[in-house]
């Protein structure tokens, strides 16, 4: 059950992009598109291209080299438009506030050269093996983005925290999926791509992420489309010594 | 190993965190907030610490052992006001914020403003704080927190600008 080719293996692979792509459909129906152009094409291509890479999989005509060249392609391509993802959800937490957009800016363009730097070191501490090396390079692809992917989301997770910004439901909800899933496919990419495990362990790590995937999807149906129960929250009008105060406050400054 | 283990312990560490603050960033949806959270700062006691002509005469008149020992508690007293101003730039970020859902643009715009001004304030406050702690380390060290003083003044007029237009019957008790 737990192994490559058996029926949750299938269901795994399916599952998580098929409904990935449901919720494209619905995005699209509720006109969400506009608002999250990043997270639509990300949503559209990468469980596309999931899917032919699944299929690639199943039929015989595809070598395997051509098999791994299409994960390398939709890795790839996947990496790209997640990264446009978290540039989007930059843009919608920090972008309102001019005051803390462009410091925040600065500091995440830090942030995320640390991160390139780490996973580049990573990278390079990665022990090599002599055989299958395209698949090893995929692996470490793997490795390397999500390791950036996890400190990015981290520092703008801490970020946004100081400043006690509010996160629209949708941001919140789409953020969460990736961070959670980021650290989950980081660790078991990490074990995959360093530890020298055997291939039934390798197969149960990938079946953990596909596990992780299949959640990340529910968890962005939730957010994406479940309407929120907002609580009314109008801030009482501030009582009138506090507001003295202020005013005594604001007097004294002006002095 | 050893890197897959980092990377698992990095992995591990990176979830908590992201755990801990979704937590937070949850709850903060649902927390109220209004100005009576809001502590007072003794401006003056604060300016007072903060001049650099204060310290520059402490210095002229303490050995030089007396005035670091001065200098590092007044520096703590002063993380101890910043903090405090830190705190309240939270509370006016939050009351803000809530007020950015109102129906009047005006009221929207004032929002918007204090917003700004508080996240201003907030950066401040931490990149002061950052600086004092360094200046606990070396006292000797000339130090100014007249940013953060200016940002105080910024939010406290646009605070009361919010406070005006959220109700107006506030506005007539304290004109009165």
């Amino acid at each position: 059950m737990l192994q490559a080719h058996s029926f949750l293996w299938h269901y795994l692979w399916v599952a998580p992009d098929a409904l990935q792509l449901l919720l494209c459909f619905f995005l699209w129906k509720r006109r969400l598109v506009k608002e999250f152009p990043a997270f639509f094409a990300f949503a559209l291509l990468t469980g596309t291209g999931e899917l032919v890479v699944y299929a690639a999989d199943l039929l015989p005509s595809v070598s395997g080299v051509m098999y791994w060249r299409m994960v390398w392609a939709e890795t790839m391509l996947e990496d790209v438009l997640k990264f446009a993802v978290i540039a989007e959800i930059f843009a919608k937490i920090f972008g309102a506030y001019a005051s803390v957009a462009r410091l925040g800016k600065a500091l995440i363009q830090w942030a995320g050269a640390i991160f390139v730097f780490a996973a580049a070191l990573a990278a390079a501490y990665a022990p090599r093996y002599p055989f299958a090396g395209i698949i090893f390079g995929a692996n470490l692809l793997e490795q390397s983005t999500f390791l950036i992917e996890c400190g990015v989301l981290v520092f703008i997770f801490l970020l946004s925290s100081y400043f006690h910004l509010r996160w629209p439901r949708k941001v919140f909800g789409i953020t969460l999926g990736l961070s959670l899933s980021a650290c989950v496919y980081l660790a078991t990419w990490g074990l995959i791509t360093n530890a020298g495990l055997p291939a039934q362990k390798r197969a149960l790590l990938v079946l953990l992420t596909r596990s992780t995937f299949h959640l990340e999807v529910l968890l962005w149906f939730y957010y994406l489309l479940v309407p929120e129960r907002a609580p009314v929250l109008t801030p009482a009008p501030p009582p009138e010594s506090n507001l003295a105060l202020w005013n005594r406050e604001l007097e004294r400054l002006l002095q | 190993m050893n890197l897959a283990l980092l990377l698992v312990i990095a992995a591990v560490i990176s979830f908590l965190v992201i755990v801990l603050v979704g937590i937070l960033v949850g709850r903060s949806r649902l927390q109220f907030a209004d100005a009576t959270q809001i502590q007072t700062v003794d401006v003056e006691a604060f300016r007072n610490l903060a001049d650099p002509r204060e310290s520059e005469y402490l210095q002229n008149r303490l050995p030089a052992s007396d005035f670091r020992h001065i200098q590092r508690i007044r520096m703590r007293a002063l993380a101890a006001y910043v903090q405090v101003v830190g705190g309240n730039a939270v509370v006016l970020i939050r009351i803000g914020q809530l007020a950015l859902n109102s129906e009047s643009p005006e009221t929207v715009e004032a929002a918007r403003k204090v917003v700004d001004d508080a996240l201003l304030l907030r950066r401040n406050a931490g990149l002061v704080l950052l600086r004092i702690y360094i200046q606990l380390l070396w006292p000797d060290t000339g130090f100014a927190a007249t940013p953060i003083l200016e940002g105080y003044q910024r939010l406290s007029g646009s605070a009361m600008l919010l406070s005006r237009l959220r109700n107006p019957a506030a506005i007539l008790r304290i004109s009165a």
